[in-house]
């Protein structure tokens, strides 16, 4: 089962997270949720492995978070997208275009 | 010795307790919005917190990436301000004691530094990572299976 593993491309995480946040602002389990959504299970982000990621983020400017209530009450963070955040996310998401255009031409190639 | 300690003092982090505990918060309620889907989709308490723990990994080291994060930012902040608010102090002791045109312009150089350097912290979306080029670090990004638990839900 090992096989079925894969590793995301380094990134692609921050940019699944921005992505994610363009619509609204969410607390990290409603990001973790969307994107697997999204992903239709396809995709299984470790949960643990987008705080990391999200305080990094944060910590460049491209999202900010502050203390909230959640859908049931409780006390959580929520993030949002910086306009920093917004241009990174164009500046992600032309790369991830690029990336992809050029493997799929590589592997039609062969 | 009493120096060196002193110093330390000054630039050692007193939120650490504070990032600590909000990063906790922050995590724990993560789990418990896991425990209550499985619990929604069917399973037994006990299950749903087992599967909700496997889900999102390692605990610890998501508790300790988040913390070093964090309080890296709160200290390097703490630097930044500590040095302007000693650079317009000099700045401003210079322009009260000299006389010396000379020195005085000096004086109102590093005040504006200070000052400036103060309001860069403020602008927003810049944090003092923004000037460190070290930061970047690799992301762990890791593509699990769902578990098990999961699936049939």
């Amino acid at each position: 089962m090992a096989n079925d593993r894969t590793d995301l491309m380094q990134g692609t995480l921050e940019l699944l997270i921005l992505n994610t946040l363009a619509r609204e602002s969410m607390h990290g389990y409603g990001i973790v949720q969307r994107i697997h959504e999204a992903a239709e299970d396809l995709l299984k982000v470790e949960d643990g492995s987008l705080y990391p990621a999200l305080y990094r983020m944060e910590e460049r400017g491209w999202i900010k978070s502050e203390w909230g209530v959640s859908e049931n009450n409780r006390r959580a963070r929520f993030y949002k997208l910086t306009r920093k955040g917004r241009t990174q996310l164009e500046a992600e998401r032309a790369n991830w275009n690029r990336i992809s255009k050029a493997v799929t031409r590589i592997l039609q190639a062969t | 010795m009493k120096i060196r300690t002193a110093i330390a003092n000054l630039f050692k982090n007193p939120n650490r307790k504070q990032i600590v505990f909000e990063v906790e918060d922050e995590l724990q309620f993560h789990i418990e919005m896991l425990e209550r889907k499985y619990v929604d989709d069917g399973m037994s308490a006990a299950a749903a917190k087992a599967a909700a723990l496997r889900r999102f990994g390692s605990l610890e080291r998501a508790m300790k990436q988040c913390v070093d994060i964090r309080s890296r930012n709160s200290r390097l902040r703490r630097v930044l301000k500590i040095s302007s608010i000693l650079l317009l102090l000099t700045g401003v002791s210079i322009r009260i004691l000299s006389s010396d045109l000379k020195v005085d312009h000096i004086g109102d150089v590093l005040m504006m530094i200070a000052i400036a350097g103060r309001l860069l912290l403020y602008v927003r979306g810049l944090s003092p990572s923004t000037f460190l080029s070290g930061t970047n670090e690799t992301c762990p990004s890791i593509v699990t299976e769902p578990p098990k638990e999961a699936r049939y839900s």
